[in-house]
């Protein structure tokens, strides 16, 4: 085969590959159905932790508020709820809604755990 | 270079890219939204919608927070899921905040008005949600909603499949007015009492089927009340509400044959006592077993 043969199987080949990038990063990309919080986006989370914050406000329970934000992953609750905050200042949120945020804050950086004794 | 050779190199590049773009270096997602949740994660969602809700009684950011989670009847997603956590022993308190909102819903307005919550200074109003979410798409709301509510937060929002980061919405202002007060559900310790109690003798119907339907003095139905069905047997604790498609304020129970039951809602502790199942006789003169419909009413 010829050096001039090779160049043009290169040549096909990354026609080939581009072609195949094309389809496997823009035509059909994997899809995720079943993800986790964690990756939600900024805006998704802050109006979850914003809804925690309401239903704080009315229950005054930080145990099922922890429950709560536990399900965004290992970020401690107090971050996370700090991470809210700081969007909802930057993001124009009403400042009922900071307020809220800010109690929801306060309690999580309160928030004690209770101890599990052993048996 | 004959045509079978650049065919063969044109799969394999193809089968390189693929292979790369799919396995090595596939698209990742960093901003996902509630509609790619998986579904035990979309079920605390939609928990803690119904219990910010609870709280703020704010039915139409309610319905525009569950549109984010892609499914075509949030009703039957909030019943569906009552059904669940009744059936894996949650308590009535942790179940109650789904089957309000999804009797609010239905009825397409907040049985309790909006109020200022406890430990805010200023009234709560309704927020423009669409500062919340960055992809704010007009919903219609029904005509029942409240005037206050549709002004606060007329753009509401719907899911998004794509990915792209749009630009948030500016913050319209919001209006406050005082929304009118509804008495759907009842004060606390507020007695129900037995108003009729009907025989039902239907073919058709399950045997033995004790129905309830309790309503308030305006009878309209309401959900969530607990209701007690006691026996020598056993004892048995149902909600109203549970079966919207049978009305907001119904509830069942299924009676065995010559048992004797006693009855008491909850709220109120109203007792009716020496219930069992009628015999009833089809038009072919063959016995079966009846019903009761009992409708309790708030005074």
């Amino acid at each position: 085969m010829t050096s001039s043969n090779w160049i043009k199987i290169i040549i096909v080949v990354m026609i080939g590959v581009s072609l195949g990038l094309l389809y496997g990063w823009v035509i059909d990309p994997i899809e995720y159905t079943d993800i986790t919080p964690n990756i939600l986006r900024e805006d998704y989370r802050a109006d979850y932790v914003l809804m925690v914050a309401e239903a704080h406000e009315n229950e005054q329970d930080a145990e099922s508020a922890t429950r709560r934000l536990a399900i965004f992953g290992s970020d401690s609750p107090a971050q996370i709820v700090a991470s809210a905050l700081e969007y909802a200042n930057k993001n124009g949120f009403s400042q009922n809604e900071i307020i809220l945020l800010q109690r929801l804050l306060t309690a999580m950086q309160t928030y004690q755990p209770q101890a599990v004794t052993a048996p | 270079m004959k045509i079978i050779h650049i065919l063969l190199a044109l799969l394999a590049g193809l089968g390189l890219g693929l292979a790369y773009s799919w396995g090595l270096a596939p698209v990742t997602y960093v901003d996902a939204n509630p509609a790619m949740l998986r579904s035990d994660f979309k079920d605390q969602y939609r928990l803690v919608i119904a219990v910010s809700y609870a709280s703020t009684h704010d039915l139409t950011r309610a319905r525009a927070r569950l549109e984010l989670l892609g499914n075509t009847d949030s009703i039957v997603e909030l019943n569906a899921q009552a059904q669940r956590m009744v059936g894996a022993s949650e308590s009535f308190e942790q179940v109650q905040p789904l089957t309000l909102l999804a009797a609010d819903l239905q009825q397409g307005v907040a049985s309790i008005p909006s109020t200022s919550l406890p430990f805010l200074s200023t009234p709560f109003v309704s927020i423009p949600t669409s500062k919340v979410i960055n992809t704010p798409a007009a919903v219609t709301p029904t005509e029942e909603i409240i005037t206050a509510e549709t002004q606060s937060t007329s753009d509401a929002i719907t899911p998004t499949t794509s990915f792209a980061q749009t630009a948030l919405a500016p913050v319209a202002s919001s209006t406050f007015a005082p929304r009118p007060t509804f008495t759907a559900i009842p004060a606390p310790g507020a007695p129900f009492a037995l108003v009729s109690q009907d025989a039902v003798c239907e073919p058709g119907k399950q045997n033995g089927l004790m129905q309830f339907i309790l309503i308030d003095k305006r009878s309209k139905q309401i959900a969530g009340i607990e209701i007690i069905v006691t026996s020598n047997l056993e004892e048995d604790h149902s909600f109203s509400g549970f079966k919207p498609e049978l009305g907001n304020g119904y509830a069942d129970f299924v009676m065995q044959a010559d048992t004797i039951y006693s009855v008491r809602v909850v709220e109120g502790g109203t007792s009716i006592s020496n219930i069992s199942a009628p015999t009833c006789t089809d038009p072919k003169g063959t016995s079966y077993i009846g019903g009761w419909l009992l409708t309790f009413q708030q005074p």
